[in-house]
């Protein structure tokens, strides 16, 4: 068991909105392959906080260390590159085409002809094919429009494209309000998978049994700060509530979690 | 459930049904209308749709991209008289000639251009970087536009445009005159970008779901900016033709040409509501209009049933859209 080097560190992190504080300084650690959920009430300004990390918003205050260096992202494009993939809590699927062009949005396999890019179709569906057959999801056409889906395979389509083009870390908020018993099963072995390759992920969720079943660690956001960092087999649900309501005293901050050596907990 | 081969067939129709529209138009007034079926007849519908249908490549781009401009006609006057204030010989027109004489034909064309250009990034400026209301800025635009056309020409006309561009309107290809196949190029080119490069797919996606797009690492505004600009750059083309056409500009050059536009392009199967159409369905919408147009001046009848007629296709075309939206969705 060895400790696994941060890849993200949040340091004093403030976000304020005219005279509105959301955040009021957010301190805390990702590790590498790491899977931390982020805990906390309406409100408490936990998609503020994934907006900051995935280049949506920019910070007021405070200091954001990626790999290392300190980073600002100016546009999610800029977080991308480097690394962070975001599903956010409504989806970003544009209903408008097809299943393919979703899972390729923003980064389409083009081919050059006298300088002039030009879409690669055949290459896109197959690729996409082969992600969605991996992931065991069923689409009846691939060549179907996005409205004509039924919301679990709206969600699936996202959920798989994070996982397919992976990256470093992903941040997942509210990943599974649309989907059923079943679908959500897979879809948190999904993160431990993606976890086992070494990337970190970070998931918003109120349903605690989620946090306890993937998390490795649990960051509660209560009023814009940091109301408790614990390892999940550190606490238990109660506690993680009394933190999130605010009744419990804040423990010191847990170190990122040692890297399993065996399966999940 | 459908077959994969009979889902292909109808998504197909579906796909192209304004051509099919077109053709059993086409047919039935070939049949019914006494003189229709003729080449020459079939050559003046593709003349006339010249204007309206390069104007419909940019308003298509835009509203794809789900945004409005309803500038495009001032656009395409404003530019037809500024070069008709340069080049024609007589009227308003200062009749500059350059040497070699074919040089007026690239430099009148990038002025066109080059205006449309202009007036778009205003539109954009104010779209994109004030957040106003697309369709308030573009009447604004629409409005001013024409009026500095009026302003520019103390109301009067420019006329005798040189010949090296006349030659655009006279001499033919296939018997369509050269402007049309301008025109045609146009529409081609803009319809494979659309359909088959990055941009074109971008603009689809921004129209369907503009904060999806964002997120997707798209750089929605850089895009919308460059769409408006080159809907300002194409109505600019339209005015270059008009200008050829007409042998210089008035005042009220092409008055009314945008709702002819809008209709074309509602026909041809975009959506108003952004992120539906293919440009080829819009070039259809715009040779049905002008197919219709010619079948009652054919026929002798006022001029006004055209109106009448084209004001209950765009309702129908609405309606068709609905129709089609339901198909599909059995479908899936």
């Amino acid at each position: 068991m060895t400790a696994r080097e941060p890849l993200l560190s949040l340091d004093g992190i403030t976000r304020n909105f005219g005279a509105i504080e959301a955040l009021r300084g957010i301190t805390f650690e990702i590790g590498k392959g790491e899977v931390v959920a982020l805990l906390g009430d309406n409100g408490a300004g936990k998609s503020t906080l994934v907006k900051i990390i995935s280049g949506g918003l920019e910070p007021s205050g405070g200091r954001l260390v990626y790999e290392g260096r300190e980073v600002r992202f100016g546009s999610p494009a800029e977080a991308k590159a480097a690394g962070i993939e975001t599903v956010y809590q409504d989806l970003s699927l544009c209903t408008n085409v097809d299943v393919v062009a979703n899972f390729f949005m923003g980064r389409e396999i083009v081919k050059r002809f006298l300088g002039i890019p030009i879409l690669q179709e055949r290459a896109m569906e197959a690729a996409t094919a082969k992600a969605i057959a991996d992931a065991g999801t069923r689409i009846p056409s691939l060549r179907t429009n996005v409205e004509h889906l039924s919301g679990g395979q709206r969600q699936a389509i996202e959920l798989n494209r994070f996982v397919h083009w992976g990256g470093k870390l992903v941040l997942l908020d509210e990943p599974f309000a649309a989907l059923g018993v079943e679908q959500t099963r897979r879809g948190l072995e999904m993160i431990k998978r993606i976890a086992a390759q070494g990337i970190s992920v970070v998931i918003i969720t109120h349903i605690m049994a989620q946090a306890f079943q993937v998390a490795d660690r649990m960051v509660v956001i209560r009023q814009g700060q940091v109301a408790g960092d614990v390892r999940t087999e550190d606490t238990t649900a109660d506690e993680v509530v009394r933190m999130i309501t605010g009744e419990a005293v804040k423990p010191p901050r847990a170190p990122i979690a040692e890297a399993r050596t065996t399966g999940p907990a | 459930m459908v077959s994969p081969r009979r889902r292909a067939a109808i998504e197909f129709v579906l796909d192209n049904l304004v051509w099919f529209i077109l053709v059993a138009v086409v047919a039935i007034f070939s049949f019914a209308v006494p003189n229709y079926f003729q080449i020459g007849i079939f050559a003046n519908i593709i003349e006339q749709a010249t204007f309206v249908g390069t104007l419909a490549i940019g308003l298509s781009l835009l509203i794809i991209a789900g945004y409005m401009d309803l500038s495009i006609e001032s656009v395409m006057a404003l530019s037809a008289m500024v070069i008709g204030i340069l080049f024609a010989a007589s009227g308003v027109g200062l009749g500059i000639t350059l040497t070699p004489e074919w040089l007026v034909v690239p430099v009148s064309l990038a002025v066109a251009l080059a205006v449309g250009a202009v007036v778009g990034a205003t539109n954009a400026f104010f779209v994109v970087r004030l957040k106003m209301n697309a369709f308030i800025v573009t009447l604004a635009a629409y409005i001013w536009g024409r009026g500095l056309v009026v302003a520019l020409s103390g109301g009067r006309s420019a006329q005798e445009m040189p010949a090296a561009l006349r030659v655009f309107a006279i001499e033919r290809f296939l018997n369509v005159p050269l402007i049309a196949w301008v025109s045609i190029v146009a529409t081609l080119a803009f319809a494979f970008v659309l359909r088959k490069t990055p941009f074109g797919r971008h603009l689809l996606l921004i129209g369907g779901n503009p904060v999806a797009a964002y997120r997707a690492g798209i750089r929605v505004d850089r895009l919308t900016v460059i769409t408006f600009i080159l809907a300002g750059a194409i109505a600019g083309l339209a005015g270059w033709l008009l200008a050829i056409r007409t042998s210089g500009a008035t005042a009220n050059l092409g008055v009314g040409m945008l709702f002819q536009t809008f209709a074309a392009v509602v026909i041809g199967g975009v959506s108003l509501k952004g992120g539906v159409g293919s440009l080829t369905g819009v070039y259809a919408g715009v040779l049905l209009l002008s197919s219709i147009q010619t079948a009652i001046n054919l026929m002798g009848m006022p001029a006004h049933f055209t109106q009448l007629i084209q004001g209950a296709m765009v309702l129908a075309a609405v309606l068709l859209d609905t129709m089609k939206l339901q198909i599909r969705k059995k479908l899936a």
